[in-house]
């Protein structure tokens, strides 16, 4: 057993080592690159199942990985691929998908275009939340980026227009994302889930939609800050079956809901300055959906913010802490009107989601760390829109607060 | 007794010129291919974070990084405004999200300098005093106000016999004003070795810009490479 462990510790290293050094090489003189990463988290909290994984017993089923090649064709051409997959709790499940393909040109430093599956610029982190080595936390805020919903928000499939413009010396620099496509939530991701475990079972075989916005980022001429602005409208149609709660004798009958509003407006400021980095962002999402085939209709506003800073204390490891406050509101109309009352007192623990976080990262070489993390949270949040707390992971009902520890190892070449 | 007279300016020049070293400075080397003489800081920028991979001229280039040490830190504040751990988080963002490819990264001076010599295009940087062979160093220039003016003619400085004799190298920043018709105005020291400056003053003085709608202003770092 101690030798079989020997021969595929051995393995890795092995393989971790050729994939260092077989990262970049030449194919009909272009230039190709292969980068990867993968992470594997471990999560224990005190009450509250978390994430739909069985936290309260500590669960490691929190694994995701992917790999990516790319090449410059030609001198402004520039193609490439990655694939991700995932198993979190009940979601990803192993399902590998194309995070994103595409081709990119830039004909300018101020001007260029890229098209194909492009991942969504949004606010700080929204294209680069699978990667957790950018960062200190082992979690990014989940009130802004929440680990189960990120399909909603991350991929689209068409194109962006971008570039960066310099504003001279005294006024920094400029860049902007346009962008618009069509996205499509996976089967194993977070809304589906939610969908699946509430008390009227829905099983949600497609849901998607055209998604475009802008993102606008100003370098300012104070060294070290950026702040941000991003805008993106969807318009989301879904289909699958249920039974209707109000005649189950009808027996399973096909389902349909679609979105007449969805936006997000999200505003963010960054710092960095020698070993400080601090971050916030602000996330308002407005969803208004026309659901059980008509007959219902359902509004949820989102609110979330977060303040976060991190400080390398030596040369191999970051401290960091932040505040993520998560406040929702719903109302329903039509028949869930008339079942389920509006929910606007965002001081219940049902409405909102208050987590106090502290962080420690190790780097252990360049390619691999270890992070260390303890949350703190009030509230459970339990609304129609997935916000870590499920019903259905939850049987026995929800508890005010939850303590999380979260040890995560990620890593990337 | 030439030789003999000059040793305490040499001894000088010396210990100037290592105290401009730990200063950081580099100079920026490109490949022969590269046809420009002299690149802007806000091109350095740009190229290096791969907002381009062209100069103003058309030329294609490729950005080569050293992995550390005292020019890498350097070059990162005078010209990157960020840290290495954001520019490597900048960098792995690009590669994962798809939106550029990492940069070669050497491990020292000597190995930037023979990288860039063999590769067509390639551009880096390597500390102030560090020979190089088979490169050219840039001129780097950074305009005051927001009208960057075209240089027609340039007179290139005398390298100054003694200190070349006695493989002397630096890199001079000016600043110049430049009238509306192109010619240099007046020229201000900001740094270098004094005899490297005294030449190169002398000869940016000579250098005639394009006309423009008013006088500007720029600051220049002139490189002197002893190892030519």
């Amino acid at each position: 057993m101690r030798r079989r462990t020997v021969w595929l510790l051995s393995i890795c290293f092995c393989a971790v080592r050729l994939c260092l050094q077989a990262q970049d090489f030449k194919l009909f003189d272009r230039q190709v690159q292969l980068h990867g990463f993968a992470s594997q988290g471990f999560i224990y909290t005190n009450d509250n199942n978390w994430l739909t994984m069985k936290t309260a017993d500590g669960s490691a089923a929190f694994t995701d990985f992917g790999a990516n090649v790319s090449m410059q064709v030609t001198e402004g051409l520039r193609i490439g691929a990655q694939v991700y997959d995932r198993n979190l709790g009940n979601l990803g499940e192993w399902h590998p998908s194309l995070d994103w393909a595409f081709a990119d040109y830039r004909f300018k430093p101020w001007f260029g275009i890229r098209g194909g599956k492009v991942k969504t610029v949004i606010g700080l982190y929204n294209d680069t939340q699978d990667y957790e080595f950018l960062i200190t936390s082992a979690l990014l805020p989940q009130s802004v980026y929440p680990l189960d919903m990120r399909d909603a928000n991350i991929a689209h499939e068409g194109g962006d227009l971008y570039g960066d413009v310099p504003l001279g010396r005294r006024a920094g620099n400029v860049s902007y994302t346009v962008y618009g496509g069509e996205r499509r939530d996976s089967y194993y991701g977070g809304y589906p889930y939610a969908l699946r475990e509430t008390v009227a079972p829905i099983n949600l075989t497609s849901n998607g939609g055209p998604q475009y916005g802008a993102d606008l980022r100003w370098q300012t001429p104070l060294r070290g800050l950026l702040v941000g602005i991003s805008r993106m409208n969807q318009h989301d149609d879904g289909k699958g079956t249920f039974v209707p709660f109000w005649n189950p004798a009808a027996g399973t009958i096909p389902y349909r809901e679609y979105t007449r509003h969805y936006w997000l407006n999200q505003y963010y400021g960054q710092y960095g300055k020698g070993r400080l980095r601090l971050d916030s962002e602000y996330r308002r999402t407005y969803i208004y959906v026309v659901d059980f085939n008509g007959t219902s209709t359902g509004q949820a506003d989102v609110r979330g913010w977060y303040v976060s800073g991190s400080y390398r204390v030596a040369k191999r490891l970051h401290l960091g802490s932040y505040y993520s406050h998560y406040a929702m509101t719903t109302h329903y109309g039509g028949i869930l009107g008339m079942a389920f009352p509006p929910r606007v007192d965002t001081s219940l623990p049902e409405n909102h989601i208050y987590d106090k976080v502290v962080s420690a990262r190790i780097d252990l070489n360049r390619f691999w760390n270890v992070k260390l993390e303890g949350h703190f949270m009030n509230g459970y949040g339990d609304g129609p829109y997935p916000d870590g707390f499920y019903p259905g992971d939850n049987p026995a009902g929800f508890k005010p607060n939850t303590n999380a520890l979260v040890v995560r190892t990620g890593l990337n070449f | 007794m030439k030789n003999q007279r000059s040793l305490p300016l040499v001894a000088a020049v010396v210990m100037f010129g290592s105290i401009h070293a730990m200063a950081g400075n580099v100079k920026i080397i490109a490949n022969p291919s590269v046809k420009i003489e002299s690149i802007s800081v806000s091109e350095i920028k740009s190229v290096f974070l791969e907002e381009r991979n062209s100069l103003h001229d058309g030329t294609r280039v490729e950005p080569v990084l050293s992995k550390g040490g005292p020019a890498h830190e350097s070059f990162l504040k005078e010209y990157l405004d960020k840290n290495n751990d954001a520019l490597q988080d900048y960098y792995r963002t690009l590669v994962f999200t798809g939106k550029g490819l990492m940069p070669k990264a050497l491990r020292s001076d000597e190995e930037v300098a023979a990288y860039v010599a063999k590769t067509r295009g390639a551009i880096g940087y390597v500390s102030s005093t560090a020979p190089v062979d088979g490169v050219k160093t840039l001129t780097v220039y950074q305009f005051a106000s927001d009208g960057a003016r075209k240089l027609i003619s340039r007179v290139e400085p005398a390298y100054p016999m003694i200190l070349l004799s006695n493989h002397i190298g630096g890199t001079v920043r000016v600043k110049v004003t430049i009238a509306s018709n192109g010619t240099v105005e007046d020229v201000e020291l900001i740094g270098g070795n004094p005899i490297l400056a005294e030449a190169a003053m002398a000869a940016v003085k000579k250098w005639v810009y394009a006309a423009g709608r008013s006088r500007t202003q720029a600051e220049i770092s002139i490189p002197f490479d002893a190892s030519r």
